[in-house]
C-alpha cells in the first residue's frame, strides 16, 4: 500500500514537472474515469466514505484484493492528469506572454478577455503558446 | 448592492455552445441532464450583478429561524428569492445516497465539470454560494441538517478534488424551504445543488501595456 502511495506520487510529480507537455485530463473527464472504474467498488466497499475526504481512495486500498486493477489505474491517471492540467493552466499565460504583447495589446485583462484574444490568435500564436492552450482544456 | 457588468463576448466561441440566447432561472427545470463545463462557465459568468447582504450565513440563520418557529419560509415569493434570482446561477442534480451526504458515484463527472468550469479563466476571479435543497419528504428538522452537509460535502469535493480555492466558496443548506416547484413538494426536482456567483476575490487586474 505504501509503495503503491509513493507510486501514485511520483507519477504526479512526473506528470506536473512534464509541465505543459504532459497528458493532461479535465476534471470532469477524471471523475468519469473513476466512476467507471471505481464506481462499483466504492458502492459495494465504501459507501460511508465521502469522496471529498480522501477516505475513499484508502478504503480502496484496504480492499485492494478485491478492487479491480484498473481502478487503482485509473486513480493515478485522474490525479496525473489533473494535476498536469492544472500545471498547464498556471504556465500557459506565462508561455504565451509574447503573443499576448504581439496580439492582444490594451487587452483588459479578466474575465478570459486575454484568453479570448489568444484564441482568437490561435492560428499565429507561438507553438508553446499553442500547446499551453491546449494543455490547459481551453483550445477547444 | 454593486452593480456590475461584463462583456460575455468571445466566451461563447471558445465553447461552441448550442445554447439559447439567456440561460438562466426560467430554465432551471431543465437542468436534469448533466451540464459540460463550458455550460456551467458560461451560465456562471453571466453576472449582471453582486447582492454582498446575500450570504451563507444570513441564508442558514433564516432557513434555521423558520424550522425553529416551525413556520413556513416562502423563499419563492420573498425578497430574497427574488435576490437569488438575479444572481448567475447553475442548478446541479447531484446524487447523494440516501439520507447521508456521501456524493454517488455517477456524480463524480458532474462535480468535475463545476470544478473545471471554476478553473476557467473566465471565473478565476469569482466566488461561489453552494446551496443544497431537499423536497419534503422527512422533516423539516432534518432536511435542514441533512441539506447543509450535502452542500458542504459538494464544496469539500470540489476544494479537495478538484482543487478549487476554499476561499472562493461558502455552503449552506436550506432544506425543503426554498422549493424549486412549490405545487409539488415532494418532487425529486426540488432536491438540487444550486451554485450562485456571489463576488470577486480582488479588483479586475490592469491592462497590458
Amino acid at each position: 500500500m505504501k509503495r503503491h502511495i509513493m507510486g501514485l506520487a511520483l507519477f504526479a510529480l512526473a506528470a506536473s514537472a512534464g509541465g505543459a507537455s504532459a497528458q493532461t485530463m479535465s476534471f470532469a473527464d477524471a471523475g468519469a474515469l473513476i466512476a467507471k472504474a471505481c464506481g462499483a467498488s466504492i458502492e459495494r466497499f465504501c459507501a460511508r466514505d465521502d469522496i471529498g475526504t480522501g477516505k475513499v481512495a484508502s478504503c480502496l486500498q484496504q480492499h485492494q484484493k478485491d478492487v479491480p486493477p484498473q481502478c487503482f489505474t485509473a486513480l493515478q491517471q485522474a490525479e496525473a492528469g489533473t494535476t498536469a492540467r492544472l500545471a498547464a493552466q498556471k504556465a500557459t499565460f506565462g508561455l504565451c506572454q509574447d503573443d499576448a504583447r504581439q496580439f492582444c495589446k490594451g487587452v483588459k485583462p479578466g474575465d478570459a478577455n486575454l484568453l479570448d484574444c489568444l484564441l482568437a490568435s490561435y492560428k499565429v500564436v507561438k507553438g508553446a503558446c499553442r500547446q499551453g492552450l491546449t494543455d490547459a482544456g481551453w483550445a477547444n | 448592492m454593486i452593480a456590475f457588468t461584463r462583456r460575455a463576448a468571445g466566451l461563447a466561441l471558445a465553447a461552441g455552445l448550442a445554447l439559447g440566447a439567456s440561460l438562466g432561472f426560467a430554465d432551471r427545470a431543465s437542468a436534469q441532464t448533466p451540464m459540460s463545463s463550458a455550460e456551467i462557465t458560461k451560465q456562471l459568468s453571466e453576472v449582471t450583478q453582486f447582492d454582498p447582504s446575500l450570504t451563507a450565513q444570513v441564508l442558514q440563520n433564516m432557513a434555521q429561524r423558520a424550522v425553529q418557529a416551525n413556520q413556513p419560509l416562502p423563499l419563492d415569493q420573498s425578497e430574497i428569492a427574488k435576490r437569488l434570482a438575479k444572481l448567475a446561477q447553475i442548478d446541479v442534480q447531484i446524487q447523494f445516497a440516501l439520507n447521508s451526504a456521501v456524493i454517488r458515484p455517477q456524480s463524480y463527472a458532474a462535480l468535475g465539470s463545476i470544478a473545471d468550469a471554476m478553473h476557467h479563466p473566465i471565473l478565476w476571479n469569482y466566488r461561489f454560494l453552494v446551496v443544497g435543497n431537499t423536497d419534503t419528504t422527512g422533516t423539516r428538522a432534518v432536511n435542514l441538517a441533512l441539506s447543509q452537509k450535502r452542500a458542504e460535502a459538494i464544496k469539500e469535493a470540489l476544494v479537495n478534488l478538484g482543487k478549487v480555492d476554499p476561499a472562493r466558496l461558502d455552503a449552506v443548506g436550506l432544506g425543503q424551504e426554498a422549493l424549486e416547484v412549490p405545487s409539488k413538494p415532494t418532487d425529486p426536482i426540488n432536491r438540487r445543488v444550486e451554485i450562485f456567483t456571489i463576488g470577486t476575490m480582488s479588483a479586475m487586474p490592469k491592462p497590458l501595456q
